[in-house]
């Protein structure tokens, strides 16, 4: 399969400098002439700044027209190669690509574009704005593509739902030595553990009961550890399940230093049985239970920070994760993974619910990625040494009102109901500055 | 892990209470987990398992969990995995595990727990009473109820094997008195740990339904509404409700085999007393057979033609032994440690009426009450309930329980 990498520009970060055409010029011709730059940077229409710049498309059309050949696209890197030997210099290549991502260049009299610097560009590097982003994303999907899917195709999920491509890519992950237990939700009701007698998944799967899922899970590792075999012990579990009636068993575990990886997977409430509220359902969303009439207007309570008491229960590995976000989620996976062998790993990810939440299917990542960028919910991870670290930035954020505008459950927030959940969102990101910079000193002192 | 060598030499004898002979029972039955939590009139055998443990005596995956619920939980993922279980509740214990204790059964997991029998709340209450064990007598686990501190030592070795049994593979409580068993202390012999491993095989606990990756299935996925589901739940209740009655010969050949090993037999489902030649008969479960037998003695003293039937095992209900032990009498009672509010009568008693109703021809019976709460049944209690039972062949059969401790002082 091939893997498709790019460089991404984010127009807002841009100050027009133009360092990375100096140091594009400079690694292709050794000068630091901008026109010689196979990057771009231009002045847009309505101020700002513009990229033209090859993309290493998936379906280029670069090389769809070119008559002789000589553009292809690399099924090994993702790259659209150029082969100088066969190009006949028509420039129609230069007509076919829409982001001026190949160009006549006038010294050489000979077309010239981006080969991604064999996969470290050097324009990347320089820009010190963060305008440029080497995105290789698509690499891990291609890793993870080459990994068995243990889910059967099907899986009977809502539309739009991101939790069939969270659970497909950690059972991936963790392979088939592996028992995983997935409590009554939205999980076994797309059928991972069945229906009579048929079951949606390829390694052991079953369904504990809502209350206890970590004591079932702390049964089989432990029985499997004594008979010598390594078994990941795997919960995949809603929030529900987790933070409100099995609580009492996902603390007992976590105290008890239980070897389970535990995934909850957040969608702020019981979204399986018709959207009820839960411990995690925030402040002011609509639920069938939390509704909205004359006297109430949504819940009137905030949510449980269920990550944070795992961090006060020591576990060996904690973190927030969001499918917006997919090379942070992998890497936390592949954390929690290894933690779980030797104690207690919970990753707890925000998971938007097309049905639930009342927002298009089609909008799912994009209400995770507003989540997010306005703080609604921040990506950390924690292990009991280096203590609690942001993963994304955490200093621009934006407005809240851009992610609530996006999700109907929030649609008949008042005006002091956003400014309420927007204190309390400066609030809980201020407790968690305070634990992160903790965190950075236990980790200087441990350096040091 | 019952390859293992036995770490340690057991005594042949000890001097105990009934806690620590159900500790020494699963000593030697080396189960490879065990997960408890402690709970009066419980406590005590959780201690000496947790000792036992410490001292290298019993090698044991222990798992002190935060709660009854989660100790039933930890042991069905264990089982499922193939582990031979153990745990022991009483009272407010059971209730907090009832959720996992419902889904036992039915997932057919061959798990052992001792049963420390304590009345239920409210009134708060921590002493003896069979309340608990009663509330649930109809939820598909096993139930056998010891007399004696050696009774239960016995019994919790023979009780994996019952519940192991490919025929049977049922979860089984173990029941013991609190207070009167659970702390009374005699001298009680162990069997030799080779032969109890012998007796016992190695765990078999998942050959049926497992959760490994060498075998990958799913476990308990929704089973009825439309289709073939309605007809597939209905088998696999038919076959829980089989199992069940397999047990009865399980136990039987069980309790048999036990005793040409190691020599001491206990009755398997009921003990007869003294009623060959008898006109009535009261029937009494648990440790207070003991005063009830002494109550049988004196009245057969004073000319009385006096029987008893001593329940052992209560789920599955002996019918037929019963029904045979029934056609003998022409007058019953039955002393209950517990109440069934639906009927205002003992639980047991309502069994007995249900068997009553296969005998060809109708005997009068009578409820009796008593050791609620810890009070103590003497063999004054019992002489009561025989001088009533034998009213009531005359033709005086009262019309509600009689409350054996309503007027003690």
């Amino acid at each position: 399969m091939a893997a498709y990498e790019t460089i991404a520009f984010d127009a807002a970060r841009c100050t027009g400098c133009g360092d990375c055409m100096s140091a594009c010029a400079q690694e292709k011709t050794g000068g630091f002439d901008h026109a010689a730059s196979r990057i771009q940077i231009l002045p847009a229409a309505n101020d700002g700044f513009e990229l033209a710049l090859c993309r290493q498309c998936g379906d280029p059309g670069c090389v769809s027209v070119c008559p002789a050949a000589a553009l292809e696209k690399d099924a090994a890197s993702g790259v659209v190669r150029w082969d100088e030997t066969k190009c006949i210099d028509c420039l129609l290549c230069t007509v076919g690509c829409v982001y001026a991502g190949i160009a006549y260049d006038e010294r050489t009299g000979r077309v010239a574009k981006c080969d991604l610097c064999g996969g470290d560009p050097a324009c990347v590097k320089a820009c010190g704005e963060g305008a440029l982003r080497h995105v290789k994303s698509a690499q891990i999907y291609n890793r993870y593509g080459e990994l068995e899917d243990l889910f059967v195709p099907g899986l009977a999920g809502c539309q739009g739902c991101n939790t069939e491509l969270l659970i497909r890519h950690v059972l991936r992950a963790v392979g088939p030595e592996t028992v995983v237990a997935a409590p009554p939700g939205c999980i076994p009701g797309m059928g991972t553990v069945g229906y009579n007698g048929k079951t949606g998944t390829k390694v052991p799967v079953f369904h504990p009961l809502l209350t206890n899922t970590a004591s079932m899970l702390a049964g089989v590792r432990r029985t499997y550890k004594r008979k010598g075999r390594d078994v990941t012990a795997l919960a995949l579990a809603g929030d529900g399940g987790t933070a409100d009636v099995g609580f009492q068993s996902l603390s007992g575990a976590a105290e008890r230093g239980e070897e389970i990886l535990y995934v909850c997977v957040d969608n702020e409430g019981y979204m399986n049985t018709g959207m009820q509220r839960s411990g995690c359902t925030p402040y002011g969303a609509w639920t069938s239970t939390t509704p909205v009439g004359e006297r109430s207007h949504g819940k009137t309570q905030e949510a449980k920070n269920l990550p944070l008491l795992m961090v006060m229960h020591r576990c060996a590995y904690v973190a927030t994760a969001s499918t917006a976000f997919m090379e942070d989620l992998y890497d936390k996976l592949a954390r929690a993974i290894e933690a779980s062998k030797r104690g207690f790993a919970y990753l707890h990810i925000y998971s938007p619910c097309t049905s639930g939440w009342r927002f298009p299917s089609q909008a799912n990542i994009e209400v995770a990625r507003k989540a997010v960028e306005t703080g609604f919910v921040v990506l950390w991870d924690y292990t009991p040494d280096a203590g609690l670290r942001f993963t994304r930035p955490i200093d621009d954020l934006r407005a809240v009102d851009e992610y609530l505008e996006a999700v109907g459950k929030y649609r008949h927030l008042d005006a002091a109901q956003v400014a309420h959940i927007q204190a309390q969102l400066e609030k809980d990101l201020g407790l968690l500055k305070e634990l992160a910079v903790r965190g950075a000193q236990a980790e200087a002192r441990a350096l040091a | 892990m019952s390859a293992l060598p036995q770490a340690k030499t057991l005594p042949g004898h000890v001097v105990c209470d009934g806690n620590e002979a159900a500790a020494w029972g699963v000593v030697l039955s080396r189960p490879d987990m065990v997960a408890v939590y402690p709970i009066t009139p419980q406590t005590s055998l959780v201690e000496a398992l947790a000792q036992f443990a410490a001292d290298g005596t019993l090698d044991t995956e222990m798992v002190e969990a935060e709660g009854e619920h989660s100790v039933l939980s930890v042991l069905q993922g264990a089982c499922l995995a193939g582990a031979r279980t153990y745990t022991a509740t009483s009272g407010p214990g059971l209730a907090f595990m009832f959720e996992p204790y419902l889904r036992a059964p039915g997932l057919r997991l061959p798990m052992v727990m001792s049963l420390v029998t304590r009345d239920t709340l409210s009134p708060q209450c921590v002493w003896g009473g069979h309340q608990d064990a009663m509330s649930v007598r109809d939820v598909g686990w096993i139930q056998v109820y010891c007399e004696s501190v050696q009774e239960i030592l016995d019994t919790v070795i023979m009780a994996f094997r019952i519940a192991e049994h490919r025929d049977v593979m049922l979860p089984i409580n173990v029941c013991h008195d609190g207070n009167y068993l659970s702390f009374g202390v005699c001298r009680v012999d162990l069997p030799d740990a080779a032969g109890v491993d012998a007796f016992l095989g190695k765990a078999d606990t998942n050959w049926h339904v497992a959760l490994d990756p060498d075998r990958p299935m799913g476990v308990d996925p929704l089973t009825g509404g439309g289709g073939p589901g309605a007809a597939l739940f209905a088998r696999y209740r038919k076959g829980h409700c089989r199992g069940m009655q397999n047990a009865l010969q399980v136990i039987v050949d069980t309790h048999r085999d036990f005793g040409d090993r190691f020599g001491r037999r206990h009755a398997p489902l009921l003990e007869e007393y003294r009623l060959d030649d008898a006109e009535y008969a009261i029937v009494t479960i648990g440790s207070m057979t003991g005063a009830a037998k002494d109550a049988v003695d004196e009245a057969r003293c004073a000319g009385q033609r006096a029987g008893l039937i001593k329940v052992k095992t209560y789920r599955p209900f002996p019918l037929q032994a019963m029904v045979q032990a029934l056609a003998r009498v022409k007058a019953v009672g039955v002393v209950d440690r517990s109440v069934s509010f639906g009927w205002n009568a003992g639980p047991v008693f309502q069994d007995v009426l249900g068997t009553l109703a296969m005998l060809p021809q109708r005997i009068p019976a009578v409820s009796f009450i008593g050791g609620l709460a810890g009070a103590d049944l003497t063999p004054g209690h019992f002489a009561r309930a025989l001088e009533t039972t034998a009213q009531a062949l005359a033709g005086a059969v009262p019309i509600a329980p009689v409350w054996l401790n309503e007027n003690d002082r």
